[in-house]
């Protein structure tokens, strides 16, 4: 019996082993940030190419140079009034409010979706039926009823981003196993308490999933909700840049956008990674 | 005391046809017993374990405990899964203070608890680790640990150690053993290992499926003899253990075939 053992190698292994694993599918775990980056400078250079061979014309296309002076001059005197700033915060302001109440309201009513037939048959009629439209189609109601002050803004808002979380907050209650819910009702634990702890937890991922994907639909809804009467605000900033035909300003606001709309997401992670740390871990 | 009284579970199936899981199953479980439910897979084990937690309502017949209906889920069964249902947001200790936590009790008393229940199944090292940081062997002793906080009249187990391999097992065997000797809960397990069944129950129920019957009963003491002399080869290699494990794979094997054949 010994003798198996003592022959094998059991000395340091060589010096140039190979180090291996299992082959994979799809993209594997290297970094596709490299890649991200290269495209991204590929896209550059061919808008400065474009542009500064004018193949398009001028108003249609600016070059990146006069796009990076916009955003300094909006950066150091603002434009209609208002610094970049006030701009930004403004939405800031409306996209946060609205998240916060959309969430607020959102997953208490999704939650109870899951839970309850009568609550499911209720909500499901109003949330189905205005969910698909554009909040553009319903713009001008919410000016009649609430007029142009920021109640009618922050509440478009809120109709766009309420029905991606109560919808991911249902679909979250559904994905409870049976089991962990009876484990938890042998244990002794009233309705509240399975709900606070476990079926809420257990939702938890998804929830966030769907108040990641109301962000963005709040960034979408942005511009539509600013057009009511807004003096302030970056999709407003957006919308007076087009009227005055100010390309460059156009870009300026969309970038602005975008680095917010990416914050915003990369902040979601972030929240995820710290929530929910079991997340595929059975 | 648990007591099933003619029990029966149809169930409602796709194709309309109803499925006969249980029929008219009566058994007694005393205090202090530990009943073992062997049968081949279908046989209605889960079903009758699952009316008896109160997860499933009978179709006809009644399940006391103590003289109370069972009429849903209650502190007062403990139940152990095969696959462990435990809370992955919680650490190990305050999943094993679950039940503490749901009869209102405060933080230090859980904790204190907690440390205790684990330092019986051997785990107080793990007290603040993850679940998913555990071994399968590991997680199944803190589902037992679990579901003895609430300090529950009867301890219902579903095939505990059905997923893990024969050396965790027998370890789990003997500390389950040490557990139920040292709590005095009774114990209703269901296994389809005809050796971890006649090892570990002071009483051995057989089922056979197509309709869930018991079609035999035995006493048994080898837990007994393990409990007193420790060495658990020395009772599973006795004759008095592979004569009867013979005998009841016998019983098994037969309803395996009349199984086979009734389809
Ligand atoms: N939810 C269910 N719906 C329909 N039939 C079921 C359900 N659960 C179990 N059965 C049927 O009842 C019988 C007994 O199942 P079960 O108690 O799970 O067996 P065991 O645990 O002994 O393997 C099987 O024939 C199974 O198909
Ligand atoms: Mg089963």
């Amino acid at each position: 019996m010994t003798d198996i053992a003592s022959n094998a190698e059991l000395e340091t292994p060589a010096r140039d082993i190979r180090v291996v694993k299992m082959r994979g599918f799809g993209i594997g775990e290297r970094s596709t940030v490299p890649i991200s980056i290269a495209t991204a400078l590929v896209i550059l250079i061919a808008w400065w190419a474009a542009s500064e061979a004018q193949l398009v014309p001028h108003l249609f296309l600016p070059t990146p140079k006069e796009v990076f002076d916009a955003a300094l001059s909006f950066w150091r005197d603002g434009y209609a009034n208002a610094t970049m700033w006030e701009h930004v915060s403004a939405s800031l302001i409306r996209i946060l409010s609205a998240g916060a109440i959309a969430i607020a309201l959102g997953v208490p009513v999704g939650l109870f979706m899951g839970l309850s037939r009568w609550a499911k048959g209720v909500f499901d009629t109003p949330i189905e039926f205005y969910w698909p439209l554009p909040p553009l189609a319903y713009l001008p109601l919410m000016i009649i009823w609430l007029g142009i002050g920021e109640a009618s803004k922050i509440t478009l808002l809120t109709m766009a981003m309420f029905a991606p979380v109560a919808i991911a907050a249902q679909a979250g209650v559904r994905s409870v196993s049976l089991e962990r819910v009876n484990a938890a009702l042998s244990l002794g634990a009233n309705r509240f308490q399975l709900m606070r702890d476990v079926v809420l937890p257990s939702a938890l991922p998804e929830i966030l999933t769907g108040t990641r994907i109301a962000l963005g639909v709040g960034w979408s809804t942005l511009v539509a909700a600013e057009l009511i009467a807004a003096t302030q605000g970056i999709g407003h900033f957006v919308m007076s840049a087009s009227q005055f035909l100010a390309t460059d300003f156009v870009f300026v606001g969309i970038g602005v956008i975008a680095v917010c709309a990416f914050a915003f997401s990369f902040g979601m992670r972030l929240l995820e990674r710290w929530l929910v740390p079991w997340k595929g871990q059975s | 005391m648990l007591r099933v009284d003619k029990a029966s579970v149809w169930f409602g199936a796709r194709d309309g046809k109803p499925v006969h899981a249980l029929d008219r199953v009566s058994l007694d479980i005393p205090d202090g017993a530990f009943v073992v439910a062997l049968g081949t897979s279908g046989c209605g084990k889960s079903t009758l374990l699952n009316a008896m937690a109160g997860f499933l309502p009978l179709s006809s017949g009644s399940i006391t405990l103590n003289g109370h209906a069972v009429e849903g889920p209650g502190a007062e069964r403990g139940v152990v899964f095969q696959k462990d249902a435990l809370l992955p947001w919680k650490t190990v200790a305050e999943n094993v203070a679950l039940g503490l936590k749901f009869a209102g009790r405060g933080r230090k008393e859980r904790r204190e608890r907690a440390i205790e229940l684990l330092r019986l199944v051997g785990l107080q090292e793990f007290a603040g680790s993850a679940p998913y940081e555990l071994s399968g062997g590991m997680r199944q002793r803190v589902g037992i640990a679990r579901a003895l906080a609430p300090d529950p009249a009867i301890l219902l187990m579903d095939e505990p150690f059905g997923a893990l391999d024969s050396m965790t097992r027998e370890a789990m065997q003997e500390l389950l053993v040490d557990v139920w000797a040292r709590t005095g809960k009774q114990i209703f397990f269901i296994t389809h290992s005809i050796e971890e069944a006649l090892f570990l129950g002071t009483e051995l129920i057989v089922m056979s499926p197509r309709p869930g019957r018991i079609v035999a009963r035995f006493d048994l003491d080898f837990i007994n003899r393990f409990s007193r002399d420790r060495d658990a080869r020395a009772v599973k290699t006795a004759p008095e253990f592979t004569e009867l494990r013979e005998r009841v794979r016998a019983i098994v094997h037969q309803d395996e075939v009349y199984g086979r054949a009734a389809e």
